[in-house]
């Protein structure tokens, strides 16, 4: 095992070794992020077509506000410049400059949060104004309006936004932690946790996010077994690997973004 | 990695494919309430721009410009290709449903 | 890095980190394989309980009882689901391939073992989950391993569509993202870790049938995963992806809009590539044995390669034949009708030059050669019925059908099936350092291709006949008394062939301890995987990697000391 590790770092670092040479000229762990991207962009092409699918058969509403699109801009912007801050971190890991590397992971993960808790606010936004799933917790008051119209009327349209949305949202925080664990190690677990756990107490019980945000425990078991297996120093190979992954959340919100959004603003 | 220090020098390329992303996602906005083209025609121009940005940060951000031609090949065409089809098969039916009128 | 890899550098030791969450492929490979032995075995068991069942409906059965219409359901989707996915999916591919593509490409282990052995735990637990199915409040689902909604979607259209239906979806999700893992993992292994001179067309066949296999496993099962992730919403939030406006026993359903159609698009674009991850194993082992035991070279290597290719590449367009009856397009259904049809192309290719390997060699009749044989055999006589279904207007007698059923048992399930006994008779030597007994081998494929085809040819004139699949009583419809012997025939034959499986598995274990000592390269093989000792150490060559100088198949060479030339040998001259 550990054979087929340090040889394959020979292979990585193209040194004559014992190999032929690998066919896509870069190191294993880059091919397989890679390859894991294909798959990936194909579970996202697969729900955006079906929101396509969908949408073309179906008289389809358009009802967000300025501010939802003001608050979509600016969260596409967040994450736009989180790509610019991880290209940063990979340049700085790629000149072994740990302290800079570290900073530009952590200025990539507060753009991360941040899009995620703009996103989480627009969601309690759209929820408390009626856009809701059936078996959505409901909220104290019920709303009246137009968005309780359009959750009744086209289903479609609440189930494909939450749907898209809540499997990007998903994949940011997933993103956000994989940064954390390579930044800072089983030192990011505590935070975590505590995250975790504060966010389970504070947000209210009839909001969806008390519920999602077991997400972050599921994130902190697979992040300590992960830590536990391989204890190691992540090094610039593994920041560019978690770059590529973080880009490609970036990459399919530039799909979701004005499927999602632009396509279903209302003109007044 | 190995070529690290041939690109440290045009780190001023990433600042300008940021800016043009953040200038597309602009030109989106601005599209978007403009209503210049209709609704078919919009979904066209806005999937083109997201194609383009896509591009952008796949080639740039990913590195994929700078990777072997034929990795770039396999993956881009693999991919590609698998949506291509899709959309030549998903997109009949749909319409279809539409003129049976099925609820 | 030096760490973790100087604690790594020798085998581990202690029974945990050895046997149960043990790094090394080898090991990974042959707790995949035994998964799958089990996994078969529980399969097997439904089937004969839905073949008792067909033709003694009163019948009161062991372990489930008496069987009702909606139990018969149950039985026909958990044995279509546990054999697809943990059996025809998981033994060639994770079984196999793991023990055997990184030794044959000459590499220490896969390029991530950790995420290999993470790939296998997680298969595991999705084999668990499905079983917990069986037990849960109102049983196993209903639908069938295809799922159509809107049956799937509502807990309320059947006793097995509760819980039962969310642990099925459930278990193909985390079944998903297992064979992602695995398939990126064997990707990146191919292309990065091939020995000195382990050019791609220097690879054996089976490295190549298992790397186009992980290439369609790693862009279909993304897809099924988010076709699962919409019906797992439709389900438990009340989502209407795939359920239009539905009455349930006069209640409607608070759904509406949905397409049921969009799942069928979704499931069969993943559907279709696994047809092939089941059977491009089968074809990889087949052309490796009948080139090893006929001592010839394999008759065209680089047109086998490219046949793969085409299958896998035309394999992704032609999902559409199992919809023609769905009210999909018409226009579709011509284009997919026509893009099936030439699937046919590299299919024949491959037979032919099978055949051609086989021509004029000296072969030599042991059991792994015999299951090759039947392999192609079953390939064929399988593959005939496809261009029948291939064609939309034939497809709408033969729809839903017995002739369907006939069909993809014979190319997808026993072919597959087969190609998994040739190559366990063939790599048992290497994997256990034992013999298997060459008689009862023989007495298992004669029982076994027999029973086969005792079973499954007659359910073609069934389903020309008009005998519907899916329907768990015939008996006392009156119009179909007539095929009822024809039926019965099928029931015997299938638990003379079941009851013969027990010959296979008691030679697998006794071989396992009792057999003779095999020799490091009894079959006379070229490929890398007979150049090592036997069994295989920790890092597969002992410390060094081998170099490989010669094609994959080099037998009879002109000129040469042996009859076959090893890979690994020195250059000859009149070697290419």
């Amino acid at each position: 095992m550990a054979d087929a590790t340090l040889q394959h770092d020979a292979v990585g670092h193209g040194l004559p070794g014992a190999y032929e040479a690998p066919l896509f000229g870069a190191y294993s762990k880059k091919v397989g992020m890679w390859l894991f991207l294909a798959s990936d962009s194909l579970t996202f092409g697969a729900l955006l077509f079906a929101f396509c699918y969908v949408r073309i058969y179906t008289a389809w509403p358009t009802p967000f506000h300025v501010q939802s699109i003001i608050n979509s801009t600016i969260m596409t912007g967040c994450l736009l410049s989180s790509s610019l801050t991880m290209v940063m971190a990979v340049f700085a890991a790629q000149r072994s400059d740990r302290t800079w590397t570290r900073y530009w992971l952590l200025a990539t993960m507060a753009f991360g949060t941040a899009f995620i808790v703009l996103h989480g606010m627009e969601w309690s936004k759209l929820i408390g104004e009626g856009l809701t799933l059936p078996l959505f917790p409901k909220p104290a008051h019920a709303a009246v309006g137009e968005m309780v119209d359009i959750s009744k009327n086209t289903p479609q349209f609440p189930a494909t936004f939450f749907g898209l949305t809540a499997m990007h949202m998903l994949h940011v925080t997933i993103g956000v932690i994989y940064l954390g664990v390579i930044a800072f190690r089983k030192w990011f677990l505590p935070v975590l946790g505590v995250l975790w756990i504060v966010g389970y107490l504070l947000i209210p019980s009839d909001n969806v996010f008390h519920w999602g945000i077991h997400a972050l425990g599921l994130g902190l078991i697979v992040a300590a077994v992960i830590l536990f297996l391989k204890p190691k120093d992540y090094d610039a190979q593994d920041v560019e690997v978690s770059g590529l992954y973080w880009h490609f959340v970036d990459l399919v919100w530039m799909f979701i973004f004005p499927l999602v959004y632009l396509l279903s603003t209302k003109i007044t | 990695m190995h070529d690290a220090t041939a690109h440290d020098d045009s780190k001023g390329q990433y600042f300008w494919v940021w800016g043009a992303l953040l200038a597309l996602t602009a030109v989106e906005v601005v599209l978007g309430y403009k209503q210049i083209f209709s609704p078919v025609r919009m979904l066209e121009v806005l999937l083109v721009l997201s194609i383009i940005k896509s591009a952008l940060i796949i080639g740039y951000f990913m590195h994929l410009k700078f990777e072997k031609a034929l990795m770039r090949w396999m993956l881009v065409f693999s991919v590609t290709a698998c949506f291509v089809i899709m959309y030549f098969f998903f997109f009949p039916d749909a319409g279809r449903i539409l003129r049976l009128g099925v609820q | 890095m030096a760490t973790p890899a100087t604690v790594h550098a020798h085998a581990p030791q202690g029974f945990i980190r050895k046997y149960i969450f043990s790094l090394d492929h080898k090991v990974i490979g042959i707790q995949y394989f035994f998964l799958a032995l089990t996994a078969v075995f529980v399969g097997m068991f439904l089937s004969l309980l839905m073949r008792i069942h067909m033709i003694w409906p009163a019948a009161v059965l062991p372990l489930v009882g008496e069987i009702k219409p909606e139990t018969y359901l149950s039985l026909l989707t958990m044995h279509g689901t546990i054999m697809v996915f943990f059996v025809l999916t998981t033994a060639p591919q994770g079984g196999f391939g793991n023990y055997f593509l990184p030794i044959q490409i000459g590499a220490p282990d896969m390029a991530f073992p950790v995420l290999n052995m993470l790939s296998f735990w997680t298969t595991f637990v999705g084999f668990i989950v499905i079983l917990a199915a069986f037990f849960v409040t109102g049983g196993a689902p209903l639908h069938g391993w295809t799922g159509y909604p809107p049956l799937s979607a509502l807990s309320s259209a059947g006793p097995g569509e509760q819980l039962g239906a969310d642990l099925w979806i459930t278990s193909i999700a985390i079944f998903c993202v297992a064979s992602l893992m695995g398939a990126l993992n064997f990707i990146t292994t191919t292309l990065d870790l091939r020995a000195k001179g382990m050019t791609m067309m220097r690879m054996p066949l089976t490295v190549w049938s298992w790397f186009i296999t992980a290439i369609l496993g790693l862009l279909a099962f993304g897809v099924l995963l988010s076709a699962g992730i919409l019906l797992l919403m439709d389900r438990n939030l009340g989502t209407s992806f795939y359920v239009p406006l539905v009455v349930v026993n006069g209640v409607v359903m608070g759904h509406k809009g949905g397409s049921p159609l969009l799942w069928q698009h979704l499931f069969w674009f993943f559907g279709h590539p696994e047809v092939y991850i089941a059977i491009l194993p089968g074809m990889g082992v087949a052309s490796q044995i009948l080139s090893t035991f006929s001592r010839k070279p394999i008759f065209g290597y680089r047109a086998m390669v490219y046949a793969m290719l085409s299958i896998g590449f035309f394999g992704f367009m032609v999902w559409g034949h199992h919809m023609f009856m769905s009210g999909m397009s018409p226009y579709s259904a011509f284009a997919f009708s026509l893009l099936t049809m030439c699937i046919g192309v590299p299919s024949a290719i491959k037979t032919f030059n099978w055949l051609g390997t086989m021509y004029k060699g000296r072969l030599r009749f042991h059991t792994p050669m015999l299951y090759a044989i039947g392999f192609v055999s079953l390939f064929v006589s399988g593959g005939l019925s496809g261009p029948f279904l291939a064609q939309p207007i034939l497809d709408i007698q033969l729809h839903d059908t017995y002739f369907v059923v006939g069909h993809f048992h014979l190319i997808m399930g026993v072919a597959a099936i087969f190609g998994i006994f040739a190559a366990t008779y063939f790599w048992f030597p290497k994997m256990f350092g034992r013999m298997m007994n060459e008689t009862w081998g023989r007495v298992h494929f004669f029982i076994t291709l027999a029973g086969t085809y005792a079973i499954f040819m007659p359910m073609h004139y069934l389903g020309m006949a008009g005998q519907t699949r899916r329907y768990s009583q015939f008996t006392e419809v009156a119009y179909q008394q007539k095929l009822l012997p024809l039926q019965t025939f099928m029931t015997y034959a299938a638990i003379i062939t079941i009851a013969a499986q027990f010959i296979f598995v008691i030679n697998l274990f006794w071989s396992m301890f009792k057999g003779p000592k095999a020799s490091d390269n009894p079959w006379e093989c070229t490929t890398l995987e007979w150049t090592t000792a036997t069994p295989p150490p920790h890092d597969n060559f002992g410390g060094v990697t081998p170099v490989v100088n010669h094609g994959p198949y080099e037998y009879g060479v002109p000129g040469a000391a042996k009859d076959y030339v090893m890979q690994t040998d020195p250059p000859t001259g009149s070697a290419h």
